[in-house]
């Protein structure tokens, strides 16, 4: 009996998921557009309440140091700015929104930790890099996606995978391809297309194992660098968490010396703990 | 806890120190029991909850617990870090990330003793 699953398999069942929200998807597919109608989208947004309220308390957090407290959409694209904003809402809409439960051995609420936990980090890197900090959050928010799209579409064989992980302690990208045959990078980049992603975010959902490959884009290499921190910090809290070899090529690319580390792992930790209190409560 | 203990400056506490006391704000709120292992982050909030001296176990009176947590700490990033050979060259940004994250969780000691 074949557990393996091809990637038109993964395509089929992509409209099988239930939808995000259409004013999310629009926030999503225009990442990098400049000339969106801020007003029309605040105004969209504000009829979902339960997202408004979880961007709102994203906002108040002490993350941003806000002087006043914002308490509407409006008012956070005021004070935060359109891109931030744009984030909180994204973050806010997508943490809530596969569903939960189905695959044994599968920890849901350890995925979003350590996205949540790449989002922060990749953030603080862009900002040492002076690389868009919005994107970088964004991308390291969804790095992983791939997997809720495995999870979601195959749990029987997904949990297959989890325990062929367990058995022989290796990477779960490397049991991915062992089982399933389609890993989650692969299913990520066939949801990219499905939701329209920019360029820029596919890429840096397709490379972010494989920064070194030419062409794979600086978000690649900040959100692989990202990832492997969070996995060495241990902010995820998974037992048998493993840090992913880190590219030479993109650690090189980054420059960085121990000093901004150090000072790159406090900041991840700090704003980790106020982001993950918000988006997981 | 048994064992010596002061209040230290916000500035001379270091992570892994222990909590000698509970931990009150400035509106007598527990912020952290006694006993609590610091971390970076919890110093990094102190500031905010209008903290400027923590009543820690002083170094010399419990060697046996910063030991502890400093094997724990050890341990772990061992555990984390298991695919991972230190002596292999051509993996040389993994071992860094490893030895950055260990002096962030433990400070600095190269030379085995401190």
């Amino acid at each position: 009996m074949s557990n393996t699953v091809s990637y038109d398999d993964v395509v089929r069942n992509l409209d099988d998921l239930p939808s995000l929200p259409a004013v999310v998807m629009e926030l999503l597919n225009s990442i990098d557009q400049e000339d969106v109608d801020i007003s029309v989208l605040a105004k969209k947004v504000s009829h979902d309440q339960a997202l408004t309220a979880k961007t709102l308390r994203l906002a108040n957090s002490s993350l941003y140091g806000l002087q006043v407290k914002v308490t509407t959409i409006q008012q956070a694209i005021t004070y935060l700015g359109f891109q931030t904003t744009r984030n909180l809402i994204t973050a806010a809409a997508v943490t809530g929104y596969f569903a939960q439960g189905h695959c044994p051995g599968f920890d849901d609420k350890a995925f979003w930790r350590h996205s949540i936990a790449t989002a922060a980090c990749a953030k603080v890197l862009a900002r040492h890099m002076r690389f868009n900090q919005d994107y970088a959050f964004t991308a390291g928010l969804l790095h992983d996606i791939g997997r809720l799209v495995l999870v979601s579409c195959f749990p029987s064989q997904y949990s297959m995978t989890i325990a062929y992980r367990e058995e022989h302690d290796c990477y779960l990208l490397a049991a991915e391809r062992q089982v399933l045959g389609v890993d989650h990078v692969q299913a990520g980049v066939a949801l990219a297309e499905h939701w329209n992603f920019s360029g820029t975010m596919r890429q840096a959902i397709a490379y972010h194992h494989a920064p070194e490959v030419p062409g794979a884009g600086f978000l690649a290499t900040i959100i692989h660098v990202a990832d492997a921190i969070v996995h060495a910090l241990d902010l995820a809290q998974v037992q048998d968490d493993l840090v992913p070899q880190v590219s030479n090529v993109a650690w090189t690319a980054l420059g960085l010396d121990e000093e901004v580390y150090l000072q790159i792992f406090r900041e991840t930790e700090l704003q980790y703990e106020e982001i993950s209190m918000v988006l997981l409560s | 806890m048994t064992g010596n203990y002061h209040q230290l400056a916000l500035a001379d506490v270091r992570p892994g120190m222990v909590l000698s006391d509970v931990l009150l704000d400035v509106q007598g709120q527990v912020l952290l029991p006694q006993g609590a292992v610091l971390t970076e982050a919890m110093l990094a909030l102190m500031p905010r909850h209008g903290i400027e001296m923590l009543p820690v176990e002083t170094g010399e009176a419990s060697p046996e617990e910063t030991a502890a947590t400093r094997q724990h700490h050890e341990a772990r990033i061992a555990h984390l870090f298991r695919k991972t050979d230190a002596d292999a060259g051509d993996d040389w940004a993994t071992s860094l990330l490893q030895r950055f994250v260990r002096d962030f969780r433990v400070g600095h000691q190269e030379h085995g003793h401190e």
